[in-house]
């Protein structure tokens, strides 16, 4: 069964295959979260939290729309949100390197690395580094994000170039740091 | 003069650009040390973000049920239904008109009681001399009905108007599309 159908399904009020189109997207979403919120316990609630949007929208999704721009749209959004009520004034580049969490299979210079990585991702604008993350972690078109964004193309190509240069010069900054 | 390709080299990165565009840029990039080095830093940069992984998050099955916990206690047809529903005020207009219909043509039955019940007895009331016949049995029969037809018709167009627009209002929200629901 296919997307379209268990849409169709949890739109005439059927949770199990709502709880199937939870489970087939968790991993993209929670991946899409987390490199927004750079913490997996806040990640997980964001994605939680889109997951009740959908389902309290489902009757607004139309087919002819894809659904996963739709889901990314209000994942980034529900991502966006949490962000601002978990650290409504803390400043981003304030944020140790261990607020950032490391995972165990990395060794100590990896961890470091990425900590780095998800630092200067987060000192991004948040329009740019949304436009980063849906083409760098989750590997959507230009097309695709301009739909999940719902802003032209060139827009998408301009941030995305944007982010590149600044994610660059960060992490020279913070590679001198260390 | 070897004029650099920088403005083409992320969508060629990203797999972005047309065939011929793409073919392009690597004739080009054969020849420009410069542009070679400019995708370099952004195939590097792309492999520094990919090398770091999420950490394994919760299993989706558990993950689902956290998810179905958060949901609105109400079923969810009963959801979709009252999302689909117009607003309250939508339907308390046409429900005042049917009130205030009824009791215009309450009254009216009253009025048309004592009237007649007068005409028969012979005792016209002075109070509704000035806007009812009071005189004969069928020229008071007849006013009373069409006080009665006004009403009705009157009731039956203001109600005609209303279901107008709130057709109108629910074709309306038929066609918001993606960007419901979404902040």
């Amino acid at each position: 069964m296919d997307d379209r159908d268990l849409i169709t399904y949890a739109q005439q009020g059927d949770r199990q295959a709502f709880t199937e189109l939870v489970c087939r997207h968790q991993g993209s979403i929670v991946s899409l979260t987390y490199r927004m919120c750079g913490d997996l316990r806040l990640a997980e609630d964001a994605a939680q939290e889109a997951f009740v949007r959908v389902w309290q929208n489902l009757n607004s999704y139309k087919p002819k729309y894809a659904f996963r721009s739709w889901l990314y749209r209000i994942a980034t959004n529900a991502a966006l949100d949490s962000l601002r009520r978990e650290r409504p004034t803390a400043e981003l580049d304030s944020l140790s390197l261990a607020d950032l969490g490391t995972t165990p299979e990395q060794s100590v210079e990896e961890n470091q690395r990425a900590a780095h990585v998800r630092r200067a991702i987060a000192q991004l604008s948040e329009p740019l580094r949304v436009v980063l993350i849906l083409r760098e972690y989750q590997e959507l078109t230009y097309q695709e994000i301009a739909d999940t964004l719902d802003i032209p193309v060139g827009t998408v190509m301009s941030r995305l170039n944007t982010a590149r240069v600044q994610l660059r010069h960060e992490l020279l900054v913070l590679s001198e740091e260390t | 003069m070897n004029p650099h390709l920088s403005e083409l080299l992320p969508a060629y990165h990203d797999g972005e650009l047309t065939s011929n565009r793409q073919r392009q840029v690597e004739k080009h990039l054969q020849d420009c040390p410069t542009c070679r080095a400019e995708l370099k830093a952004l195939e590097e940069l792309s492999s520094l973000l990919k090398a770091d992984f999420v950490p394994d998050p919760t299993p989706p099955e558990r993950f689902a049920a956290q998810v179905q916990l958060r949901l609105p206690r109400a079923s969810l047809s009963r959801t979709h239904q009252r999302e689909g529903q117009p607003p309250r005020w939508v339907l308390g207009v046409p429900l005042a008109l049917i009130i205030v219909w009824a009791f215009l043509q309450a009254a009216l039955t009253v009025t048309a009681f004592i009237l007649t019940t007068d005409q028969v007895l012979g005792q016209p009331v002075a109070f509704f001399d000035s806007w009812i016949p009071t005189e004969g049995l069928f020229q008071t029969i007849a006013s009373l009905l069409i006080f009665n037809t006004i009403l009705l018709m009157g009731t039956t167009i203001l109600w005609s108007a209303w279901m107008a627009l709130w057709l109108a209002w629910n074709k309306n929200q038929n066609e918001s599309s993606i960007k419901g629901g979404v902040t």
